[in-house]
């Protein structure tokens, strides 16, 4: 995918995410994410790794400015975009990939406009970017889950985000999607953005330059191979499932060692 | 010989009608409540909202007994009986532990009931309550048609000025606030129009069969087509084809229009989903 025509991103330079003393709850319910501090500047990769209901939704919320911060600070250089997870949208919807991808430029379409033909220029440029270039008119239902993923990345895009807020993009995705995904992203990285990606993978979390390990609160935050010991592990998913896992974990661990 | 004449009969068939001033005051309606109906009926069957949508509807017949006796406008008390079932649909729900399609087939059982008992112990109002609950024919009124006119152009202006953020939020509630979608005021938009909508189809089909013009034609859209644009003619078509047929065979047959209406929807629907069964069995 490297075409020679790729834009620059005047977005990514200056993006950064900083977060200090947050905690965050819906309405007047117990608090659902507290003491989170972390940083990431353009270039980095943060896997944000928890269980469920550990609050990774939470701290995306906040930093969509969808929820306010309870306390604490958290402040976002450059546009934000929010990558769902494909099975959460509406695969019987009369949407194409391209309708989809436009999608990121609504917020810049007056409501007595179409979407500007530079913006669709945009678009078609984006799914060439995910390599979906030929599937511009597919009905995005028809999609396999990995090109729906490809779809929605190609959406943000748009946005021209500095920011990516992805929410477990490998889940239900084949091998050679998950290494198309892989390489947009390491690509999206590469250009000065900011990569926020939401997991309850181990194995995935390794791959990334930091991690940020949620359970209601911040457990840790650093590069992988210092963060993710047993006793994060064990604060993380607590103490049974870490014994389940314990036999995969072991073999990730060596695997680890063996490379450096 | 006898095929001209055959011919003719079917012509004369679909055009003495017509000539008559009530007929054409009711076609004018129709074709006017068919571009509202088919459109908002495309966002109503896109957005799930079906079975509110006929709720709706429903809940305005209590409004519509008691506005005769009253001295109240019609679509005022439909208007404000369909707010009432709005406004405690949102109250039961609120908590969260009663769902939404409880609350609704709840609200639309209790309002029916009321509406009847409103109409044949209180109001006494016989006859009357046919028109009602099925529509009528005759006596559309002027008003019945500004009603018509406005909803028409309210669903043209509003699915070219909100069409997208109805598309984004239906598609993916959670993430289209993040694309900088308005999906909070597009949805009460949605709602306000489709209140709208329902009084203006009233009178026409009446309480119990709103559907057939907001919910019937947008459903068998979808299933001959796959793009938005194609979808919301088609609906508009099919509302329009299916009314203009209701209106001659409720005349021939001297029924109320909204359940002929509803009998070719019906069957329009039944051939359009079995000719698809047999297209995607080869």
């Amino acid at each position: 995918m490297s075409s020679p025509a790729a834009p620059p991103a005047p977005a990514a330079a200056a993006s950064g995410v900083r977060v200090q003393g947050l905690s965050a709850s819906y309405g007047a319910a117990a608090i659902a994410l507290r003491d989170v501090t972390f940083a990431a500047a353009g270039g980095q990769a943060v896997a944000v790794l928890g269980p469920n209901g550990g609050g990774k939704t939470t701290l995306f919320r906040v930093l969509l400015g969808e929820l306010p911060a309870a306390t604490g600070s958290a402040a976002v250089r450059g546009t934000i975009a929010y990558v769902p997870q494909t099975e959460r949208s509406r695969l019987d919807f009369p949407v194409s990939a391209l309708d989809v991808t436009l999608m990121g430029a609504y917020a810049r379409t007056p409501w007595y406009r179409r979407v500007a033909a530079r913006d669709r220029a945009l678009g078609r440029a984006a799914l060439d970017r995910v390599g979906l270039a030929d599937s511009s008119g597919t009905r995005f239902g028809a999609l396999s889950g990995g090109q729906r993923q490809r779809v929605l990345i190609a959406r943000a895009l748009v946005q021209d985000a500095g920011v990516l807020l992805l929410d477990e993009p490998f889940a239900g995705v084949d091998r050679t999607s998950e290494e198309a995904i892989l390489s947009i992203l390491d690509e999206l990285r590469a250009e000065g953005r900011v990569l926020l990606i939401a997991t309850h993978d181990v194995e995935q979390a390794r791959r990334w330059d930091r991690v940020l390990c949620l359970a209601g609160t911040q457990i840790a935050y650093g590069p992988p191979a210092d963060t993710l010991t047993n006793a994060v592990l064990e604060g993380t998913y607590g103490a049974e499932i870490v014994m389940l896992d314990c036999g995969h974990r072991a073999v990730a661990i060596q695997h680890h060692s063996h490379s450096h | 010989m006898r095929t001209v004449f055959d011919k003719l009969a079917v012509v004369r068939w679909l055009t003495d009608p017509l000539a008559i001033p009530f007929m054409q005051r009711a076609l004018l309606a129709t074709l006017l409540l068919a571009v509202a109906a088919g459109l908002l009926g495309t966002w109503v069957v896109l957005r799930r909202l079906a079975f509110f949508a006929h709720a709706a509807g429903t809940a305005t017949f209590p409004g519509l007994v008691v506005a005769g006796p009253l001295g109240i406008a019609a679509p005022l008390a439909a208007l404000g009986a369909g707010l009432g079932f709005a406004g405690l649909l949102s109250r039961m729900t609120r908590r969260g532990a009663t769902s939404a399609d409880a609350a609704t087939g709840l609200l639309l059982t209790a309002a029916l009931a009321l509406g009847a008992i409103l109409a044949s112990d209180v109001y006494r109002s016989g006859a009357g309550v046919d028109r009602l609950l099925f529509g009528t024919l005759l006596g559309l009124g002027d008003g019945d048609i500004a009603l018509a006119v406005a909803a028409a152009a309210a669903a043209l202006l509003a699915t070219a000025a909100l069409g997208r953020t109805w598309l984004a939020t239906g598609f993916d509630p959670a993430g289209a606030p993040a694309l900088g979608v308005r999906a909070a005021h597009g949805d009460r938009l949605l709602l306000g129009l489709l209140a709208l909508t329902v009084v203006a189809v009233l009178p026409a089909v009446g309480a119990l069969l709103v559907s057939t013009l907001l919910v019937v034609p947008a459903a068998t859209a979808r299933l001959l087509t796959g793009s938005l644009g194609a979808l919301l003619a088609a609906a508009v078509a099919i509302a329009a084809a299916e009314g203009v047929g209701g209106l001659l065979l409720a005349y021939h047959l001297d029924l109320p229009p909204g359940p002929a209406i509803a009998v070719i929807g019906g069957g329009v629907f039944a051939i359009v989903a079995l000719g698809g069964v047999v297209r995607t069995a080869r």
